[in-house]
Order: C-alpha cells, then sequence, then structure tokens
C-alpha cells in the first residue's frame, strides 16, 4: 500500500496530529500565545471536512491491517463526531482563553477517531483511553468548585473501572478464540461457551458504564455539573458518541441473541426509566442533561436489537441529533456571574422575556432531545424504534416509547419556566446584573448546531440514506 | 398556478406568517395582528376556491401533491383533498381568521409569540388533515401538542400551568402509543406486500390478522378517545378548556377536539376493520355514556366555560355514534356535526371570552337578564343556544338528526337479528338531545332572562369587530343548517368508501351480518331526505 493512500485513509487523523503537535509546540515556544483556539478549530474544522469528503467520495482502506480500516462509514462517523466538535470549541473559547484545554480535547478527538476506525482490541483499548483520559483533566480544569475535584476523581476512577473490566473480557474473549481482533466479541455473541459469554458480559459492562447506562450511571451526573460547559459538551454529545461508536465497531453485523438481548433491552430500559424519572427532580441544568443522557444511552443501546447493517444508521443519526441539541442547550445558556449560578434551573424561568432567542433556541433543543416532531430527534427515536420493531421486539419497543414518555414532563417543564414563569423576583435584579448576552462565538455556535438540526428536519431522508443501511 | 400548488400554499401561509412576524417591531401590536389576520384571511379565502373547486363526484384525493420524503422507508410527502378532510379544513381556515379577530382586545402579553402559536397550531392542524401518509400524520398530529402548549400555558388563566401540562400529558400518553402502532403496522403492510410504505392508501389495502388488529386499533383508539375526548379519557378536556384564553378554547373546541374523531374516521376504524366489528358494541356504548355523562355534567356546572366544556363531549360522543353505526346517513351526519360543533362550540367559546373580558368572571350565578343590559349579544347568544340544541334550520339539527336517524337504521337491522342493545343505546341517544335542552336553556336562561345584574359596570354592548366575528359563525350556522346538501354531496363518496373499507377484512360476513354492507342508496336519494 502507497504512502499516499495510506495518508488519504488517515487523513482526519494526520490533520488533527498536525494541530496537537502545533498547539503543543506553541505552548512550549511562545509562552501565553493567544493561537490555541485558532489552530484547534481550524484543526477539527478540517480534518471534519476531510471525513465528510472522504465519506462522499466512498472509498475505504484497510492501512493497518487487522488493526485499523476506513470505509465510508467509519468516515461519515468521524464526520459526524469532528463536527459535533466544533461548536465545543466555539463555547470554550470564552471560557478557556488558551492553556491545556485545546491539546487535550484535540488529542480526545484523535481516541475517538482510532475507536470508530478499531478492528482490534488493542487499536480499541487505545482509542477508548486516548478518548477518556484528558476527559478526566478537563472535568477538574475549570476548576470553580470543591465538588470539581471529588466528581473528576470519581469519574476517573470508575472510568478507570471500567477500563479494567473491559480488559478482563477482552482477557477472556482472547482466551477463547487466540485472536485479538474484533470479530472474536461477535463470534462470542453467538457462542454458548460461559468463558466467551462471560467476556462479552464484561465488555458490555464496561461500555455501559462509559455511556452511563444504569446500573453504571452514579459518575454522570456529578461529573457533567462538576464540569465547566463546553467540557458538559463535549462529554454529552461526543464522548458518549465515541463509546456508542466502539460498541458498533465490537457488534458489527452480529445478531443480538437470546439471553443476551434480554441484557442488551432490559439495562437500557433501566436507564430510560430512571434517567428520565430522575430528572424530573434535578434543580441545575446540567444534572438535568446528564439523567436525560443516561435516557438517551439506553434508546442508543436499544437500537442494538436492531438488526446488524441497520444499526449504523440508526446510532449515527440518533448521535447527530441527540449531540446537536445538547449542545445548542448549553450553547445558548445565558452566561452569569458565577457557574453555579449559570447552572440554576430557576434562572431560565421567564428567559424568554429577557432573551427570546436564547429561550427559543433552548425550547428547540428541548422539544428535540424530548423526540417531539418535527424536531431531529423525532426522526432518530423513530428510526431506534422501527428498527427495534423490524427485528422481532414490539413489546421492548412499546416498554421504551412508554419509558421516552416519562421524560417528556422534564423537557416541557423547561418549556414552562421559559416561557410561563416571572423571573423570580427577589433575585431578578441580580439575575439581570449577573446575566450577560450569549457571546457571538457563543450564538455562532447555536447556528452551526441550529442549521444542520433544520436540515435534518426538512430533508431526513437524505441524511439517512448518506448513512448507508 | 395549479390547484394542487394552492392547496400547498394554503398550508403554508401560516408559517410563512409566522416567519414574517420576528420582522415587524415589537411595539406595533397593531400591525402583527393586521398580518396575522391577513394571512388568515387569505388562507380563508383560498381554502374556499378549493372548496368550489372540489368535484363531489370524483372518488378519492383531488389537489394531490405527492413527493418523496424519506425513500427508504417509503414515507413521502402527500397531501390532498377528499370527501373526508374537505369539510374540516374548510372549517379550520374559517375559524382561522375569527380566533385572529376574536383576539385583537384579549391578548395582551406578549403578542408576536401568540401569534406565531396561533399560526403554527393552524399550520399543524391543517397538516393533520391533510397529510395522506401515516409519517406525516403523525408528525403534524404530535407537532400540534407544542403551540397548544404554550398558548393555554402563557395565556391561560389562574391554573393555567397545570391544565396544559394535564393536556400535553394526557394526549402525549396516546400519541407515544399510537407511535409504536404506527411503526408497527408500517413494518406489517411491509412484511405482508413486500412494499414499504406509509401512504393512506397502501395501509387500507393490507388486511392484518384479527388479534394484531385488536392491539393495534386498541393503541389507535387510544390516542384518538383521548383527544375526542370519550368518556372515561375526558378528564383532561374541562380544566384545558377553563384555562385556556378565549382563542386557544375556541381552536380547541372548533378543530383540535375533531382530530380524534377524524383518526377514527380516517384511519382507525378503516385501517382494522375485523377489530372494529369486534370492538363496536364497546365504542357504541362509551359514545352514548359520553353523551350522557357529558350532558349531565353540563347541567350542573356553575362556571359558563364548564358547561360548554362538557357539552362538548356530549356532542362528540354523536359524531362517534353516527361513524360505528357505519350507516351511510349516519356517517355524513358525523361529518356534519363535527363541523356544526366546531361552528357552534367555537362561536359559544368567544361569546363567553367576550363577557369574560368585559366582566372578570365566568362564575353564571354572577349574570342575569343580560337580554336587557346586553340586547345585540343576547341575540347571538340565544342563536348560537338553539344551535347547540339542533332546533331545525341550524347545523346542529341536521348533524344530530342524520345521526341519530343513522344510529336507527343500523340498529334496528341489528335488532331484526336479535340483539337489543344497538337499539336501546340509539334511544338513550336521544334522552341526550333532551339533556342538551335542558343544560343549554339553563345556561341561557339564567345568563339573559331574569332580574339584570352584571358584576361589572358599566359594561358595553358588542363592538363591531365582535359583531363581524359573531355574524360570520352565525352566517355559518344557518347556512349548514339550510343547505346541507352541498357540503353532503362532497361528503358522500368518502362516506361510501369508508363504509366499503369498513366492510373488507379477514372476518367480514354477508350483508346479513354485516349493517354496511347493504346495497348503496342511489346517490342523490341522501341529499333528498335531508331537511
Amino acid at each position: 500500500m502507497s504512502a499516499e493512500t495510506v495518508l488519504t485513509a488517515l487523513l482526519p487523523e494526520v490533520l488533527l496530529l498536525a494541530g496537537l503537535l502545533l498547539l503543543i509546540g506553541l505552548e512550549i515556544a511562545v509562552p501565553r500565545h493567544r493561537g490555541a483556539f485558532a489552530v484547534s478549530l481550524l484543526a477539527v474544522a478540517a480534518a471534519a471536512a476531510a471525513a465528510a469528503w472522504l465519506s462522499a467520495g466512498g472509498s475505504s482502506a484497510a492501512p493497518f491491517p487487522g488493526h485499523y480500516s476506513v470505509g465510508p462509514d467509519t468516515f461519515a462517523a468521524k464526520a459526524v463526531v469532528l463536527a459535533l466538535a466544533v461548536p465545543v470549541l466555539l463555547l470554550a473559547r470564552g471560557e478557556f482563553p488558551g492553556g491545556p484545554f485545546y491539546p487535550l480535547l484535540v488529542s480526545s478527538l484523535l481516541g475517538v477517531c482510532l475507536v470508530v476506525s478499531a478492528d482490534s482490541f488493542l487499536t480499541l483499548f487505545l482509542g477508548v483511553e486516548l478518548m477518556s483520559i484528558p476527559v478526566y483533566v478537563l472535568v477538574v480544569l475549570a476548576f470553580q468548585r470543591e465538588e470539581s475535584a471529588e466528581a473528576a476523581l470519581k469519574y476517573l476512577v470508575l472510568s478507570g473501572t471500567a477500563s479494567a473490566t473491559f480488559l478482563l473480557g477482552v482477557s477472556l474473549l482472547y482466551g477463547g478464540s487466540g485472536s485479538l481482533a474484533l470479530s472474536a466479541f461477535s463470534t462470542a455473541l453467538g457462542s454458548r461457551d460461559v468463558l466467551a459469554t462471560a467476556g462479552v458480559v464484561l465488555v458490555l459492562s464496561a461500555f455501559f458504564l462509559k455511556a452511563a447506562v444504569v446500573p453504571f450511571h452514579t459518575w454522570a451526573p456529578d461529573a457533567y455539573e462538576a464540569a465547566s460547559v463546553p467540557v458538559t459538551a463535549y462529554m454529552a454529545a461526543v464522548v458518549k458518541a465515541g463509546v456508542l461508536f466502539a460498541v458498533l465497531r465490537l457488534f458489527a453485523l452480529a445478531p443480538a441473541e437470546r439471553p443476551l438481548v434480554d441484557l442488551l433491552a432490559l439495562l437500557p430500559l433501566a436507564s430510560m426509566v430512571w434517567g428520565n424519572l430522575a430528572a424530573m427532580r434535578q434543580d441545575g441544568l446540567r444534572r438535568l442533561i446528564a439523567y436525560s443522557s443516561i435516557a438517551h444511552a439506553g434508546y442508543l443501546f436499544y437500537a442494538f436489537l436492531g438488526d446488524g447493517p441497520g444499526r449504523f444508521q440508526a446510532v449515527t443519526f440518533y448521535l447527530l441529533a441527540y449531540g446537536l441539541m445538547n449542545v445548542l442547550v448549553l450553547a445558548a445558556l445565558p452566561p452569569a456571574g458565577d457557574d453555579v449560578a449559570r447552572d440554576r434551573l430557576e434562572r431560565l424561568k421567564g428567559l424568554f422575556q429577557r432573551q427570546p432567542y436564547a429561550a427559543w433556541m433552548i425550547a428547540v433543543a428541548m422539544l428535540s432531545l424530548a423526540g417531539i416532531p418535527p424536531f431531529p430527534g423525532f426522526v432518530a427515536k423513530f428510526l431506534v424504534f422501527k428498527n427495534v420493531v423490524a427485528a422481532g421486539y414490539p413489546v421492548y419497543a412499546v416498554l421504551g416509547l412508554v419509558g421516552s414518555y416519562l421524560g417528556l414532563y422534564f423537557y416541557l417543564r423547561v418549556i414552562q419556566y421559559l416561557f410561563m414563569a416571572p423571573p423570580p423576583p427577589a433575585e431578578e435584579a441580580s439575575a439581570a446584573e449577573g446575566e450577560g448576552a450569549p457571546s457571538r462565538l457563543a450564538l455562532a455556535a447555536t447556528v452551526l448546531c441550529l442549521l444542520p438540526a433544520i436540515l435534518i428536519a426538512l430533508f431526513p431522508g437524505w441524511v439517512i440514506d448518506r448513512l448507508g443501511g | 398556478m395549479s390547484d394542487a400548488t394552492v392547496l400547498n400554499l394554503v398550508l403554508y401561509l401560516p408559517v410563512l406568517g409566522a416567519l414574517a412576524l420576528p420582522a415587524i417591531p415589537v411595539r406595533r401590536e397593531d400591525l402583527t395582528r393586521a398580518l396575522a389576520l391577513a394571512v388568515m384571511g387569505l388562507q380563508f379565502l383560498l381554502t374556499a376556491y378549493l372548496y368550489a373547486r372540489f368535484d363531489p363526484a370524483v372518488a378519492g384525493l383531488q389537489f394531490e401533491t405527492r413527493l418523496p420524503w424519506i425513500p427508504s422507508w417509503g414515507v413521502s410527502y402527500q397531501i390532498g383533498l377528499d370527501g373526508f378532510n374537505v369539510l374540516l379544513v374548510l372549517l379550520t381556515a374559517f375559524l382561522g381568521p375569527l380566533v385572529v379577530a376574536g383576539a385583537f382586545t384579549a391578548i395582551r402579553k406578549d403578542v408576536k409569540l401568540f401569534h406565531a402559536m396561533v399560526l403554527l397550531l393552524q399550520f399543524t392542524m391543517l397538516g393533520t388533515f391533510l397529510a395522506q401518509d401515516l409519517f406525516l400524520f403523525y408528525l403534524f398530529w404530535e407537532a400540534m401538542l407544542i403551540p397548544m402548549f404554550l398558548i393555554i400555558g402563557v395565556w391561560g388563566g389562574e391554573r393555567r400551568v397545570y391544565a396544559t401540562v394535564k393536556f400535553v400529558l394526557y394526549t402525549a400518553f396516546g400519541s407515544i402509543l399510537m407511535l409504536g402502532a404506527v411503526i408497527y403496522l408500517a413494518y406489517a403492510a411491509h412484511a405482508g406486500s413486500g412494499v414499504s410504505s406509509f401512504a393512506f392508501a397502501d395501509l387500507y389495502r393490507t388486511t392484518l390478522p384479527v388479534p394484531a388488529q385488536t392491539v393495534l386499533l386498541a393503541a389507535f383508539a387510544l390516542s384518538f378517545a383521548i383527544k375526542v375526548p370519550m368518556v372515561p379519557f375526558h378528564t383532561w378536556l374541562p380544566d384545558a378548556h377553563v384555562e385556556a384564553p378565549t382563542a386557544g378554547s375556541v381552536i380547541l373546541a372548533g378543530v383540535l377536539l375533531k382530530m380524534g374523531t377524524y383518526g377514527f374516521l380516517k384511519l382507525g376504524f378503516p385501517l382494522f376493520p375485523d377489530a372494529t366489528r369486534l370492538f363496536t358494541p364497546a365504542i357504541m356504548t362509551l359514545s352514548v355514556v359520553s353523551i350522557l355523562y357529558g350532558a349531565g355534567l353540563a347541567l350542573v356546572q356553575t362556571d359558563i366555560k364548564r358547561v360548554i366544556a362538557y357539552s362538548s363531549i356530549s356532542h362528540l360522543g354523536y359524531v362517534m355514534l353516527g361513524l360505528v353505526s357505519a350507516d351511510l346517513l349516519g356517517i355524513q351526519g358525523a361529518i356534519l356535526q363535527m363541523v356544526s360543533h366546531g361552528l357552534t362550540a367555537g362561536g359559544l367559546f368567544l361569546l363567553v371570552g367576550m363577557i369574560y373580558e368585559r366582566c372578570h368572571t365566568r362564575e353564571l350565578a354572577a349574570y342575569g337578564g343580560l337580554a336587557r343590559i346586553l340586547p345585540v349579544y343576547s341575540v347571538f347568544f340565544m342563536i348560537l343556544t338553539l344551535a347547540a340544541i339542533g332546533l331545525p334550520t341550524t347545523s346542529g339539527f341536521t348533524g344530530e338528526f342524520l345521526v341519530l336517524l343513522g344510529a336507527f337504521s343500523a340498529a334496528w337491522q341489528q335488532y331484526e337479528l336479535g340483539a337489543v342493545q344497538p337499539l336501546a343505546l340509539s334511544g338513550a341517544a336521544v334522552l341526550g338531545v333532551v339533556l342538551g335542552a335542558l343544560y343549554m336553556l339553563r345556561l341561557a336562561g339564567r345568563l339573559l332572562f331574569g332580574e339584570a345584574r352584571v358584576p361589572h359596570q358599566p359594561v358595553v354592548d358588542l363592538a363591531l369587530r365582535e359583531k363581524l366575528v359573531l355574524g360570520a359563525i352565525v352566517a355559518g350556522v344557518f347556512a349548514l343548517g339550510l343547505y346541507p346538501q352541498e357540503p353532503l354531496r362532497k361528503s358522500e363518496l368518502a362516506a361510501r368508501q369508508y363504509q366499503e373499507l369498513l366492510a373488507r377484512g379477514v372476518g367480514a360476513g354477508g350483508p346479513a351480518r354485516a349493517p354496511e354492507a347493504r346495497p348503496p342508496r342511489p346517490a342523490g336519494q341522501t341529499a333528498g331526505k335531508t331537511p
């Protein structure tokens, strides 16, 4: 294979790596430089464009046979993830003028790209760790409250446990099959061997934990709350996408069979129900997003009940719609004096009177996350449940739909705060003082989320066709 | 411009209007109102043009647009007029400008948001009626909740948040199960025919096994029955109506409730004929219970708005009765009754809103002898009261009478086969007419006659704007009451198609078992028989 082919296949990663090296070089060479934002934005946007272009070109290659391969699907997935990172970067400009944020984010993105293309457990592990480790640091980076350190530590320990669980599962699978290829997992799915089943369950549990599926979800609300707004957006949109793509790689096209189907349906179902119920009681927006993301992890894993070819389509579409909307909420959230105040749901009361645009953006995102048409979240949910029904699990589909119904209440409550509640009288003055208009970059981020969302809502068929299946 | 383009224009005009609203300065509330009124007025004119062009002799869709939308699923953007929806579309477009004009003085807060929501609501309602693809239908059906949620929640009364959340949670629960049924139906249709399509026309052709039909109909029916609402799924309605601003009540009673009955007519019953036969006794019973229960509750309310809210439950019970009778007259009567109720209930809610704007209370006990204080208001109130009761020459009579005629004719056939229940239920439904007269006359009597008193002095009689709005509604009421032939003719072929759809299915028996399989009467006779 020629160097050119390898370079083309790796173009998004190469661009990210170049950006990363430049960032580190700048950090060393120029003290207090201000170019980090521009460099990382350029690198990520270029990588996203490259991935989209390669996906449209339909090229596929295996630069490192057995470990790393690319195809239109993987390029599309990379394009989605990298495109989601662009508005996150725009959000970050205000909070992180420079410093370690940008290199960490770019290296985490590099990890996601690695995950998406992984063919062996080694690459997958490398990718997942490269994706996660910078995030532990990102969570503490905006050290604004006491709990941040605690939450980051909790995240680190639990996520580390997940990595250990993953490795244990992989070693069992390796023991059974003698192969480190990812296909060992999908072969083990159909096997009756106890060792293989144990391996599958361990690997799956590790990813349940990383994606915050009940009962492995407890780190998520703390971590989401402790992190600063752009990091929360990054975790909710991109890291979750990375984890789900890892699971997609693992399952490949293998059908889910009983009894695994029940594990694959019941834990996500519990996730939907618990996530949606717990979200009702939250009074902080980021905790609300965290519980909502726990519920959404449930829908996403539901997609694996469907047959192989439809999964990639359903998961990618869902991640796109869900990621855009999560970033949109956090981008539209009006800035405030301190981080704790900014997060309080109460502060959204009567926002429509003060900042109609921000209120609309948050409302659109909430409705989309609730899966109400015509917003993109609806088609995404429809796609997932359609596949579940087509795979022959109508009962699980209905249970899942009822689970999603439970979420409606808290999304509506946010909209009620935005439009129907008067601003809290005692704090009106202070709220107005601390509350600024969103920065220009944050506005740009909302537009970057909103425009694709509108396009998806108007032409879902076009997007679905692009995602193969 | 082709007629299909005009139909699309009708559908998208409100969206264009809503998109133009942000360009108007916030202070220019008059301009906002004028724009909304102009958009609604134009929409009505275009709809009236299409209604005139609608050919009653053509079965099936007219002015159809069909474009692929999600080709891999077989979802298409398909809209068109047919006998099922043409009257309801006309009703929706007719009420649109009246709702906007009726809210000129009542809405003073967030005027732009209000009009944007009313326009979007209009769009989603028309879309629900016009959609000929199940996916598209569901999209509009569910999207409708958002503007209504805001209309009740932002401009409603004291307990508006409670009422609007209750409204959305009730209706969304039905919808979510319907979504499951939609997905399963499309999947089963695909498995059966190999064609993946959400088009109504294709779905009508699939016949599912009876157990599957039963489950699917139950899901669809729950969703529709909540919307109608049928007892026992009605508890959201009084709260929503009472707390909603006048415009919200008018839309709710005038159009939104018809979504439920339209859903049964267009989807629920025709898609699952065998299950419908199975469910008919239960639905008939619930319809009659709704008629009587709604009327009974309307009789004891002390809040004027609640009287009319409960009367809606009763009136829509007739619609359901007509639909399950599967008799041609009954079906046509049901369609007519939908339009008639839209006019009378809409008009009555407008009247309640007007008196509330003047006196700030809806307590029935606070009023008396308005006939002497507000003569013009009282005349309108009396006319609409009589129309709601179903006095001959008004629209209420035609609808209710045809429904009862249809119900009896179907019940009589079953009686001859030995079934007593339908006949008894039809008899009980007649009792509802009596109760209807009772509660409406009680309301009008206490409000308009007796010792003259109003809680707030001085009160002025109707302004020109209000007279025009009410005059339009009264004109509609009489037009439908005196000349029902034209609308009946336009819906006749659809009613026959509905009968045919009900008569198919795996368990369809001979003419002896299924009354709907009777040889159809010659056209024209229907129209001739109506008063």
